[in-house]
């Protein structure tokens, strides 16, 4: 096995100012995901007359096609159809030279994860006990402020598991967007790789620093979720008062964890 | 402004023929991966031992970096590891290189998953196992067996499923299923339309995701049969 050590030493910095991409191309998507999740949710909450049918046949569609698919998808779509507007209205100019991949990935990112999220959105809100929206509503709160100020924040507690999954899966899936021309860390590490004439020192020098990243994103995710989690824990304790409920409550439960991702 | 609609009922039938390919790089990772996964669950479990050590850096390691990331890592080192030992390897089908990163990323997964379904075991049936004068094989394999892929199932399920989901990204290093033939038509229309070349290859895709579910609802519902026996009695 020929390995240039030393090529991997300079590549490191190379690859590791891509990670600015991989990031942003993270966050952005998630940001989207969780918009989109949050208005789906909604609607599926709700049970609105046409639209519930609608959006329960396009998540299972988004769901049940791939990734690399609806990447692929926006990346040639997505041009043809601001094409189509500029030509009839106007309102957008189309420059072929000058399109913005990014942004078309984060779209495919956006919409695939959206599906996904809105299943975590739904189920932490029907997990929230129906008196809290009662006492909301007793004290002379608006719907809208008893979501915002009660039921919201306990959904997202009891959603955060769940959503930093979906980031973690997220920032691993972002390096699919190499294949449609965002230049973020694994397309900079195969640009490097075939410009050296390596074979091999650019993808490990992505994988060392993909790890890494996601050893410390887990981390902190982990933290976070202690955090939110430890302090609804404390205040059930409060009310609850007896320190064997909860001892129960827990024995009980330790089958229903989420195992593994 | 979606022009080539014509390429749609075209490519259909083309890609249809590819469905066994894409089954399988489904099959093939999934039974290796499921009898990995069991043995790198068993060495997790253990807690001890230079093996358990690096069994857990392989599966850190395979659950911290994308795929597609190892999918190329495999591709092209594989063949040079296997020049160490004298063998040339590097004019074999793409699929092998496919198959091989799959079952490491996906062994990995899954024994993640068997691992909590495990633990998550009452110590109470292996006792009960133990009483009725099972031996250590026969308590694994009538009662710890069982109850951990019961368990493990619906997280089972969901990794199957984004396997199957990425066995599209296997015609990144050519090789030649549903959606290798899909870019390749892809190419050889020189673009045009190929929106509809690619919707025709999602709805295969969909299609197969639908059955593979409705698969696994099913083994779900014949599961719980245990349960209901509980609640009737």
């Amino acid at each position: 096995m020929h390995l240039n050590y030393g090529f991997i030493l300079e590549d490191f910095p190379v690859v590791l100012k891509a990670l600015r991409v991989t990031f942003a191309l993270t966050l952005i998507s998630y940001l989207g995901a969780f918009l989109i999740a949050c208005l789906m949710g909604s609607v599926i909450l709700h049970k609105t007359k046409i639209l519930y049918p609608i959006l329960v046949g396009f998540n299972t569609i988004v769901k049940g096609i791939p990734l690399i698919l609806q990447l692929l998808f926006c990346y040639y779509g997505i041009p043809q159809v601001i094409k189509a507007i500029s030509e009839t209205t106007g309102l957008i100019t189309y420059d072929p030279k000058n399109l913005s991949y990014f942004g078309f990935a984060a779209v495919a990112f956006s919409v695939n994860y959206g599906a996904y999220m809105t299943d975590v959105v739904v189920s932490s809100f029907k997990a929230v006990d129906h008196g809290q929206r009662e006492a909301a509503a007793s004290i002379g709160m608006t719907t809208a402020q008893g979501i915002l100020y009660i039921t919201g924040p306990q959904a997202l507690a009891i959603a955060i598991p769940g959503l930093s999954n979906y980031f973690m899966w997220l920032l691993k899936a972002t390096s699919l967007a190499s294949i449609t021309n965002v230049f973020e860390m694994l397309a900079v590490a195969r640009a490097s790789t075939a410009d050296n004439y390596a074979i091999l020192e650019g993808y490990i020098v992505a994988a060392i620093i993909y790890w890494g990243v996601c050893l410390i994103a887990e981390s902190l995710l982990k933290k976070l979720n202690q955090l939110v989690n430890h302090e609804v824990k404390e205040h059930e304790h409060g009310r609850t008062g007896t320190y064997q409920k909860e001892a129960w409550r827990k024995r009980n439960l330790k089958g229903c964890e989420p195992a593994g991702e | 402004m979606f022009y080539g609609q014509e390429l749609f009922g075209e490519a259909l039938p083309i890609l249809i023929r590819f469905i066994p390919v894409t089954l399988f790089y489904f099959l093939v990772p999934t039974g290796i991966s499921l009898l990995l996964g069991a043995w790198i669950c068993k060495v997790r479990v253990g807690k001890k031992g230079i093996l358990y050590r690096i069994v857990s850096l392989f599966v850190s390691f395979f659950r911290g970096t994308p795929g597609l990331l190892q999918l190329y890592l495999v591709f092209f080192g594989l063949p040079q590891i296997a020049a160490l030992f004298g063998a040339d390897i590097y004019r074999w089908h793409p699929g092998f290189f496919y198959i091989v990163a799959t079952c490491l990323n996906f062994s990995s997964f899954v024994s993640e998953a068997y691992r909590g379904a495990y633990e998550a075991i009452d110590t109470g049936q292996v006792e009960a196992g133990i009483t009725i004068g099972f031996n250590r094989f026969q308590n694994f394999i009538y009662v710890i067996a069982p109850l951990t892929l019961k368990t493990a199932l619906p997280n089972l399920k969901n990794l199957e499923i984004d396997l199957l989901k990425g066995t599209a990204t296997a015609y990144v290093i050519g090789v030649v299923d549903v959606m290798g033939r899909a870019d390749k038509l892809v190419a050889l229309h020189r673009g045009y339309g190929q929106l509809w070349i690619l919707s025709a290859a999602g709805l295969i895709y969909l299609g197969i995701n639908i059955i593979v579910e409705i698969f696994f609802r099913q083994t779900e519902k014949s599961l719980r049969i245990s349960e209901r026996g509980i609640h009737a009695s």
